[in-house]
């Protein structure tokens, strides 16, 4: 999945209009990433991408790059 | 005397016995003296659940319970392959954590089908004159879940708190059968669905679920033994209830 698309798969999960998530955030700086989105981003990536992501890796991400990251090469410039 | 929490001379059938709380009831109920016919999916981990029964002439059948047209016809099947059954404990179920935002009806019909739907086609089969034919004990793994609730939880809750609700009614229907019907509505255990809940949750969502049972986590184990107490004669005057094994998650 190109980042682009991946940023507004996470905008619609925090309910952001399209277009707000550049990938430089800190997620402590996004109010709407709370547990609810987390279980929302989980949700996601199972589905999209078929893989199933720790609680405690996600927990450890600061950035929205972090985020990314966990995805590796499946998410492509 | 025989002991009343002994199931010697029964024959019980067990879905989900390829790991968690199927597994957990499936060797006890062994150990109690049951002959075990145990279903799941994946048939590498049923070998495994087989491997630890106790006594012989057990069965590993590898099943989608999700064809549930084909349960009540694949039931008199096996009980004219094995003799009738004399209890049932349907553990097979999913949990799929959706918040609201992103709960289609897609994964809502997908957990009722599992969950749900497959609890009435074996109950439907399991009643058969030539499959049940002296009585029988149904037990219907619900959760705590289907008594209380949890964020992300919604699909999940709903087809739970539905297995408790069917129970009830089918309880009245099943009793002039003979046949009693129960649930059991676990609470966090460490083992199965629970450990996938762990790895799965954000830690603080679940270190708070955790933190709810006041006896701390439980164990697959702790299911079981009220499972086969249901499934005993032991139990013989309790139908249509749900037992909550939960470590007083529900006493809040």
């Amino acid at each position: 999945m190109k980042k682009s698309d991946f940023l507004l798969q996470l905008d619609n999960i925090i309910e952001a209009p399209p277009g707000s998530l550049k990938g430089t955030e800190k997620l402590t700086d996004i109010s709407a990433w709370d547990s609810l989105a987390v279980l929302g981003f989980i949700a996601m990536v199972d589905e999209k991408f078929k893989v199933q992501l720790a609680g405690k890796d996600i927990a450890a991400c600061e950035t929205v790059a972090d985020i990314a990251g966990l995805l590796g090469d499946r998410i492509t410039p | 005397m025989t002991h009343p929490y002994s199931l010697a001379g029964t024959r019980i059938l067990v879905t989900g016995a390829s790991s968690g709380l199927g597994r957990a009831t499936a060797v006890l109920a062994s150990r109690m003296g049951a002959q075990l016919i145990i279903i799941g999916r994946d048939a590498a981990r049923l070998e495994q659940t087989l491997a630890q029964l106790e006594g012989d002439g057990h069965r590993a059948e590898r099943r989608d319970l999700r064809d549930t047209a084909g349960i009540p016809e694949w039931l008199a099947r096996l009980a004219s392959d094995i003799g009738p059954l004399n209890g049932l404990a349907h553990a097979a179920g999913i949990q799929i954590v959706r918040p609201l935002r992103s709960l289609d009806e897609s994964v809502l019909n997908e957990t009722m089908a599992v969950n749900l739907n497959t609890a009435l086609a074996l109950t439907k089969g399991f009643r058969q004159k030539s499959v049940c034919a002296q009585g029988g004990s149904i037990v219907l793994f619900s959760s705590v879940m289907g008594l209380t609730g949890q964020p992300g939880q919604a699909a999940y809750s709903a087809s739970k708190g539905a297995l408790i609700g069917m129970c009830r009614s089918l309880a009245l229907e099943l009793a002039r059968e003979k046949i009693r019907i129960n649930c059991v509505a676990p609470g966090l255990v460490n083992s199965g669905m629970g450990e996938r809940l762990r790895e799965t949750l954000p830690a603080a969502q679940f270190e708070a679920a955790a933190a709810m049972h006041p006896l701390g986590q439980g164990t697959a184990e702790d299911v079981a033994g009220a499972v086969v107490f249901l499934l005993s004669g032991a139990s013989a005057w309790i139908t249509g209830t749900t037992l909550a094994v939960d470590g007083g998650y529900t006493a809040h």
